[in-house]
């Protein structure tokens, strides 16, 4: 039995839908498209697959899924809690089942009409769907409706401390922005992005300005999940787990972590990186690209310090740098990431995560081993290192 | 609906576009003195150039003109409208008819665009052509799904002189929510509610705090009955000692700014924008969420010395804001 | 009374606040000057068979009114030559409508004015005046 995650599991199979912004279908319908075409990417039959994970936020119960798609006999399901946090979670239960052989084959899906159904960037006034409505009572009354507001308050105070400001902002959106338009599956392919375009888009919660923040899309996206033994027998090159893992820090909240000594800092992340630098024996230095969870700009910032590609509050400079370019020291979210691509609440990061490891990205550096990927910023979270098999 | 009906539906839909909504318009008065007036007084206008012969020759315009807003008001139906349009009168409401019939029930105006010639002259008689210019894609919208419809007017004068254009845009929907929205009309309906913000749940473990809040004027700091430490936001069990018995202390209400936001968008009813949200640290050591009124946006530096106010909206609620530090 | 010149006019520069109290007679009496007989617009209880709480303003006295505001600022040579509106929610008896303006841009003699109204509902209109002011 294995006593870690390293190198027990890979992601075999990868699908997605077509993103937009109105489906015209259900949730359901792009879940189990999404599900479908990952079975098929790996080259199995769905008979195979004995397991599924999700989102607590989906709509698509398992069972649903199963039976739409063919899944026969299931020995493993599992949800994970907190929105875009979760993304990595879903790999993570699905590499303890696979590793600890409670599961052969583990799909992993998000589907969600996040545009045209319950938009998250709504915020939590509308229909609750958090059992933490208490929680989310001590912000509501105050205006403190949005994530982009609570966000807002911890990137404000990170960039009065850094010296951060919104050009640095500007290079995280318009590089991904630029990596959409090789990306014909992006909702933002065909529209590059200006300085002036960024300045120019209204403020919503400040320091964030529109295209500070990422979209609202619909879409499924689906990952399969197996062992690398398993792996060398479908069609797909796998991408080796190095290292994954959850994280959730000492007063930890979703979205509202306010009660921290340094609200300049992501801890959470800083316990993600600890684990799975330690799990795969792997630093920074050795990570070839990435995919860092871009729900907004300055997540971007406080990750790169968080995961230990620059010191703290140097971000600023390592961004103006170009580094997060194709060329760059770090290519990151290369098929435009949640700004720019779609937002999948992350599950599409992980996605292209896989692809730079096939060498498959619409916009593939050379010599990547390494992939980092994040899950969401600001909530219980988690990381993964992907290598070659 | 079927995707046969759907189509038979668009098919029909697409035919009104381009079509004159029915003859030219000719306004009931030419422009005059009297209907300027009563705008003019209904709108608390008080332009010179409107209103008297005197004034306006001190302005550009030389002589009397009519506001440029009321262009439209020229060609209204007027009194004929009290009675409604059950029966369509002209193709825009056998249009709305049409998708009203087939469940599109809300309708909603959204934009308008009116550009101005010119200004119009006392003894012009305004001349109004309707067009159906417009009608979108099946969207999705916050209201519900449903067409944009836009239609485009030109005014001109007695003698064909182009006195200026107006499009109007309005939304016909299937209402996402049985609620009534605040701008959607049509049904006989539960009345709706002018907006508040966003009031907590009064639970087991948070309604204390408000209603002492609210009774006794304070800011309450939970404090555990074992150990003594504070805790904010208010939960069931002491993160020190595990003691779940607790009292409360009256926080000071001197505060400073940790970190805020200026929230801008959304926005949503019940509250007013744009909002300084904040997170302060209270003196005792807690920090809580609040938002920061009395205060001009450049006045706002992170650090500065603030106190608690006890807000009463014109609902009654009762919540601490701060304001600046006297 | 003079009027503003466009290079006298910085962009983001505010107009000075209107807080518009909105009364019965202020909604009726806009609806009649425009003739614009439509119920709702003067009759409570038609606007209650609708689901609102009261009868609500017309477009044409909210354009009325922010006109006024933005002439009354700019001064009587100004002349109005578009204005787009975005419509929001309702203005109601008893409703406040804080009404907010600031230059948006200038060029030559033209001057792009925004001008918002909200009210307890929300936002009310947000306009977009294009003038033309002396050179
Ligand atoms: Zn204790």
């Amino acid at each position: 039995m294995p006593t870690t995650l390293h190198n027990e599991a890979a992601i075999a199979g990868i699908g997605q839908t077509a993103y937009s912004k109105n489906s015209g279908v259900s949730e359901l319908q792009l879940a189990t498209e999404a599900v479908r075409a990952a079975i098929d990417d790996a080259g199995i039959h769905p008979s195979e697959v004995d397991g599924l994970v999700t989102y607590t936020m989906d709509s698509s119960d398992e069972v649903e899924v199963a039976r739409t798609v063919g899944i026969g006999d299931m020995t493993y399901w599992s949800q994970v809690n907190y929105g875009g946090g979760a993304a990595v979670g879903l790999i993570t239960h699905a590499a303890m089942a696979v590793a600890t052989g409670q599961a052969k084959n583990v799909v992993v899906y998000r589907a969600l009409n996040g545009r045209s159904g319950q938009r998250m960037g709504q915020g939590v006034s509308g229909n609750i769907i958090s059992s933490d409505l208490i929680h989310w009572s001590w912000y509501m009354p105050f205006g403190l409706l949005t994530p982009a507001s609570w966000i807002a308050l911890q990137a404000n105070l990170y960039m009065e401390k850094y010296g951060a400001t919104s050009e640095h902002l500007a290079h995280v959106a318009i590089t991904q922005r630029m990596h959409a338009q090789n990306n014909p599956n992006a909702a933002m392919y065909g529209k590059p992005m200006t300085m002036d375009d960024y300045m120019n888009s209204r403020m919503v919660c400040e320091p964030l300005r529109l295209f500070d923040c990422c979209q609202e899309d619909d879409g499924g996206v689906a990952l399969l999940i197996t062992t690398p033994e398993r792996a060398k027998d479908m069609k797909q090159k796998p991408a080796v787990m190095r290292a994954v893992t959850q994280a959730s820090f000492e007063g930890q909240e979703q979205m509202t972590s306010f009660y921290r000594d340094d609200l300049a800092a992501l801890p959470e992340m800083e316990l993600a990186a600890k684990i799975v630098y330690e799990m795969s024996g792997l630093g920074p230095k050795d990570i070839d690209a990435s995919c860092l969870y871009d729900a907004f700009t300055p997540e971007i910032l406080m990750q790169l310090e968080a995961f230990g590609f620059c010191g703290k509050g140097e971000a600023k400079d390592f961004v103006t740098a170009d580094s997060l370019t194709i060329g760059g020291a770090l290519p990151n979210n290369t098929h435009g990431g949640l700004l720019s691509e779609a937002y999948m609440h992350g599950v599409n990061n992980i996605a292209e995560g896989v692809r730079l490891i096939r060498g498959e990205s619409c916009n593939q550096p050379e010599n990547v081993e390494h992939v980092l990927v994040t899950s969401g910023v600001g909530v219980p979270t988690g990381a993964v290192i992907f290598g070659q098999a | 609906m079927s995707d046969e009906k759907k189509q038979a539906l668009e098919a029909e839909i697409r035919s009104y576009v381009g079509k004159p909504i029915g003859p030219e318009v000719i306004g009931r008065d030419p422009v005059n003195e009297p209907m300027i007036r009563q705008w003019c007084d209904a709108m608390g206008e008080s332009h010179p150039a409107y209103l008297d012969v005197d004034g306006a020759k001190g302005t550009v315009h030389g002589e009397i003109v009519a506001p440029p807003t009321m262009l439209q008001a020229w060609v209204m139906e007027g009194w004929d409208m009290h009675e409604g349009y059950d029966e369509p009168k002209n193709e825009q409401h056998r249009l709305h008819k049409l998708l009203a019939d087939n469940g599109y029930t809300g309708v909603l105006g959204t934009n308008t665009e009116e550009n101005y010639t010119r200004y119009l002259k006392l003894g012009e008689t305004v001349k109004a052509l309707t067009v159906i210019d417009e009608i979108s894609e099946e969207k999705a919208t916050g209201a519900g799904i449903g067409y944009f419809i836009t239609t485009k007017t030109a005014f001109e004068n007695q003698d064909g002189e182009e006195l200026g254009s107006m499009s109007f845009r309005v939304l016909r929907f299937k209402p996402a929510n049985p609620q009534p929205t605040a701008s959607a009309a049509g049904g006989e309906e539960a009345v709706a509610q002018k907006p508040s913000r966003i009031k907590p749940p009064m639970g087991h473990d948070n309604g204390w705090w408000w209603e002492r809040v609210a009774d006794d004027g304070v800011i309450p700091i939970q404090r555990c009955t074992s150990c003594e430490k504070l805790r904010h936001p208010p939960r069931p069990m002491c993160d020190g000692c595990g003691h779940q018995g607790f009292d409360s202390i009256d926080a000071s209400g001197k505060a400073t700014l940790t970190t805020y936001t200026v929230v801008h968008y959304p926005q949503f009813p019940g509250y007013e924008y744009p909002i300084i949200s904040i997170i302060v640290d209270l003196e005792e050591g807690e920090r809580m969420a609040s938002s920061l009124i009395d205060c001009e946006r450049e006045d706002v530096k992170i650090g500065m010395a603030l106190e608690a106010v006890i807000h009463e909206d014109d609902d009654g609620f009762k919540i601490p804001l701060f304001k600046p530090a006297s | 009374m003079t009027t503003l010149k466009a290079n006298e006019l910085e962009t983001g520069q505010a107009l000075p606040d209107l807080d518009f109290k909105t009364t019965t007679t202020v909604v009726a009496g806009g609806a009649i000057a425009s003739r614009d007989y439509t119920p709702v617009h003067h009759d409570k209880a038609a606007a209650i068979s609708q689901g609102l709480p009261d009868m609500f303003m017309n477009i044409l006295t909210t354009q009325g009114i922010c006109s006024r505001y933005v002439t009354d600022w700019a001064g009587p040579d100004a002349i109005v030559t578009r204005v787009k509106t975005k419509l929001g929610g309702p203005n109601m008896p008893g409703d406040t409508l804080k009404i907010r303006g600031k230059v948006l841009s200038t060029d030559g003699d033209a001057a792009e004015i925004e001008v918002t109204g909200n009210n307890a509902w929300g936002n009310h209109v947000t306009a977009t005046f294009s003038l033309r002011l002396p050179a």
